[in-house]
């Protein structure tokens, strides 16, 4: 037998198929005109430097929440992958199990933010946004949604302020930043970082993005193209591609010494399991935490291993933790049709279940 | 001798004018393939030197360059990248292709074995003029090489391959020779910091070749893998019958080579040196820059940060005391609401007390009583 048998008619035929979705692809690729971000009509509710805080609007048969939704995105890549498209949409999700939801976006830091540091972020930018929502919807809580690195700042703001803070879901968030699956960690660990940031100021998206690209560089910067040209003929499947592509490399820049501190204090010492990461004058301790938590975390996730969200568990002090797992991965965890199926609905679910507790 | 049927670029642009894909076009690219497929059975039918080396990529290759003139502008970059895989996907039909009508398994393991062999050697020892397809095919392994030049390039003056193939190996031991010369006189500093220069570039490069040198390592063990699922098919009498197949095996076989040795101490300690030799150099550079702004009278960014430092601080402190502030006047008010009646009347106008409390409040307290 002839293990590899591809016979020339049969290679002719894959050519002519593919070069025919490439021409097709072309006629689509011209009709997908400009790539929209985010798709859930939203209104600016306050802004201060480059943040600006969003409150997503609830349609009219609606009635909100007691207790507004906050999601903290990270800093890394942007936050409309939440709101990415019609029918993949973690906001609409939230909307539709009649959270009132709003969305912190940090938008591109340049060089004249380079002296932002997590207090700052942390103290600062959330503590203002979440006291903004507290004075103006005269609430004494909030609900706080953190989303990857934006559930490591989270823990930390909920740490920090827990009498804000009414219940706490996070997303695919590292907190044992030392699990043996943990390659970026792994990578992370003899790269001497004052130099870095010392060197570049503020650590650029593209050496962010060639960082994420080399965890799997052959699916994510060759096979993925080859898979697309399988969907060139159906317009609105290109669309999508180039949605998600704009993403992908959509990285803003880290203000540096914010990068300077999460990596060393966290990738390098892993502080929320050895201690140690001082905001301001204040030491981060988890057991501080002891309002509601749910924790969610993806099965595949191969940036935030499922093993590094768990350690979760044995570090807030909350009596009320709930777990999550989905059988997906770290992105596909906003934008599956799955996730939009189990993930927001159950988040709607476990928040109104406690808000409900809470009234009379 | 056979006569291709290529697209007629001016019959392209005519149609680009109306619609880019319609049956002409189809009908045209089903001639051109036929053409093609006829021409690959007569290819793999002869031996030896008379086989053409790619004519698979070679025809894709040939295709793009007749439509080039013919594609919209706006998509041709794109396009472009969706070429580049297509070309290494049909690349990789072409190295394992078997001869036409040698089908006995005697002679399809022994070609395949032979291949992979091949494909070894050509990366152990850098291939020779006989295996210029194998190198064209392994070139995939080039892939994170070519994503770390092309961040490179966007972070650096100078283009991200600027130093991978400067030999220095031979001159190693003069140049180490000669930037240990202490530097004398007026220009003493200078000296010292060309000298810094070419250290931090001789280390950034070595630090580069070892990179690099790493990934030749994984090629040969994704030829392993390729080589243990090529036994798979021939055990379980599944043959590998499409040109996809087979890539995105290979692409299996590279992605799991890959994640093994990335995962290891080795590898970890590899990508620290580069990153961390890469930064070495760019600093240097910038302080050679901000020297030359100095001495031109120029802001350096030195200058700048010390500047954007200062005014953090600043922003922080205004920011700090604006809220001690607002706390302050919320405490003034509320003692003020506290103050007799008589006094509360004479304060508050009748729009402000008729001015409704948001629906929350009483929610949101009862949420709070814990």
């Amino acid at each position: 037998m002839i293990p590899i048998d591809i016979r020339p008619d049969r290679l002719a035929q894959e050519m002519l198929d593919y070069t025919r979705k490439l021409g097709q692809g072309m006629e689509n690729l011209l009709n997908a005109e400009a790539i929209d971000t985010g798709v859930s009509p939203k209104q600016a509710v306050y802004s201060e430097d480059k943040l600006v805080l969003y409150r997503y609007d609830t349609a009219p048969e609606v009635t909100p929440a007691p207790v507004p939704l906050l999601i903290v995105y990270a800093l890394v890549n942007r936050p409309y992958m939440t709101d990415i498209q019609e029918n993949r949409s973690t906001i609409k999700g939230l909307l539709a199990t009649g959270q009132d939801v709003y969305l912190i976006d940090w938008g591109y830091p340049d060089q004249a933010d380079r002296s932002l540091t997590l207090d700052d972020y942390i103290n600062g930018y959330i503590d203002r946004c979440v006291d903004h929502l507290r004075e103006t919807l005269e609430v004494d809580k909030v609900n706080l949604l953190g989303i990857c690195q934006g559930g490591a700042f989270s823990l930390m703001y909920t740490s920090m302020h827990p009498e804000k803070i009414a219940n706490l879901v996070t997303m695919v968030t590292p907190v044992d930043f030392k699990t043996p699956d943990n390659l970026l960690s792994a990578w992370v660990q003899n790269i001497d970082i004052d130099l870095a940031v010392d060197t570049m100021g503020n650590v650029p998206g593209e050496l962010l993005n060639w960082t994420f690209l080399s965890l799997k560089p052959f699916s994510l910067t060759g096979q993925k193209y080859v898979n697309m040209v399988d969907l060139l003929d159906d317009p609105n499947k290109v669309k999508n591609f180039l949605r998600m592509e704009k993403w992908i490399f959509d990285s803003p820049d880290q203000a540096g010494e914010t990068f300077r501190q999460f990596i060393k204090d966290f990738y390098q010492n892993n502080g929320f399991i050895n201690g140690g990461v001082m905001l301001g004058d204040s030491e981060v301790d988890l057991k501080r935490i002891t309002c509601p938590v749910l924790n969610i975390f993806a099965m595949q996730d191969h940036l935030v291993p499922p093993g590094s969200s768990k350690a979760l568990k044995y570090l807030v002090g909350s009596q009320d933790y709930t777990e999550l797992a989905f059988p997906g991965g770290h992105i596909g965890i906003y934008v599956s049709g799955k996730a939009q199926k189990e993930v927001t609905p159950a988040i709607g679910k476990w928040l109104n279940e406690r808000v409900e507790q809470k009234s009379p | 001798m056979l006569s291709f049927v290529q697209p007629d670029p001016q019959e392209d642009k005519r149609m680009s004018k109306e619609t880019f894909f319609n049956n002409d076009w189809l009908e045209l690219q089903r001639r051109y393939w036929e053409s093609w497929s006829e021409m690959g059975r007569r290819a793999m039918g002869t031996d030896g030197e008379d086989r053409l080396t790619a004519p698979w990529e070679g025809a894709l290759d040939h295709w793009w360059k007749a439509l080039l003139p013919a594609a919209p502008d706006l998509s041709k970059a794109f396009m472009e990248k969706m070429m580049e895989q297509g070309k290494t996907f049909f690349r990789m039909a072409e190295t394992f292709a078997s001869p036409t009508g040698e089908g006995s398994a005697a002679t399809g393991l022994s070609f395949w074995t032979k291949t992979l062999e091949e494909m070894q050697k050509g990366l152990v020892g850098g291939p020779g003029e006989s295996e210029k397809t194998l190198q064209r095919m392994m070139s995939f392994w080039e892939l994170p090489l070519d994503n770390w030049q092309r961040m490179m390039s966007s972070l650096a003056p100078m283009p991200g391959d600027f130093l991978r193939n400067m030999p220095h190996e031979h001159f190693k031991d003069k140049l180490d020779r000669a930037l240990s010369a202490p530097g004398l006189g007026y220009t003493r500093e200078q000296q010292s910091q060309y000298q810094d220069l070419i250290r931090c570039t001789m280390e950034y490069q070595t630090a580069l070749q070892e990179y690099t040198s790493f990934y030749s390592r994984l090629g040969a063990k994704s030829v392993e893998r390729m080589g243990a699922y090529i036994q798979g098919a021939i055990e379980n009498e599944k043959p590998v019958e499409s040109a996809r197949e087979l890539y995105d095996n290979w692409v299996a076989c590279c992605e799991a080579a890959y994640a093994a040795e990335v995962a290891t101490p080795e590898y970890a300690q590899i990508h620290g040196q580069l990153i961390n030799a890469q930064m070495a150099l760019k600093k240097r550079m910038t302080i050679m820059v901000d020297e030359n702004l100095g001495a031109m009278n120029m802001p350096t960014r030195s200058e700048l940060r010390t500047l954007q430092d200062r005014l953090q601080e600043t922003r922080r402190e205004n920011k700090q005391l604006h809220h001690r502030l607002q706390a302050l006047e919320k405490r003034v008010a509320a003692l003020t609401d506290a103050a007799p009646a008589s006094h509360k009347t004479a304060l508050k106008t009748p729009a402000a007390a008729a001015k409704a409390p948001v629906r929350r409040k009483t929610a949101a307290k009862r949420t709070s009583d814990d």
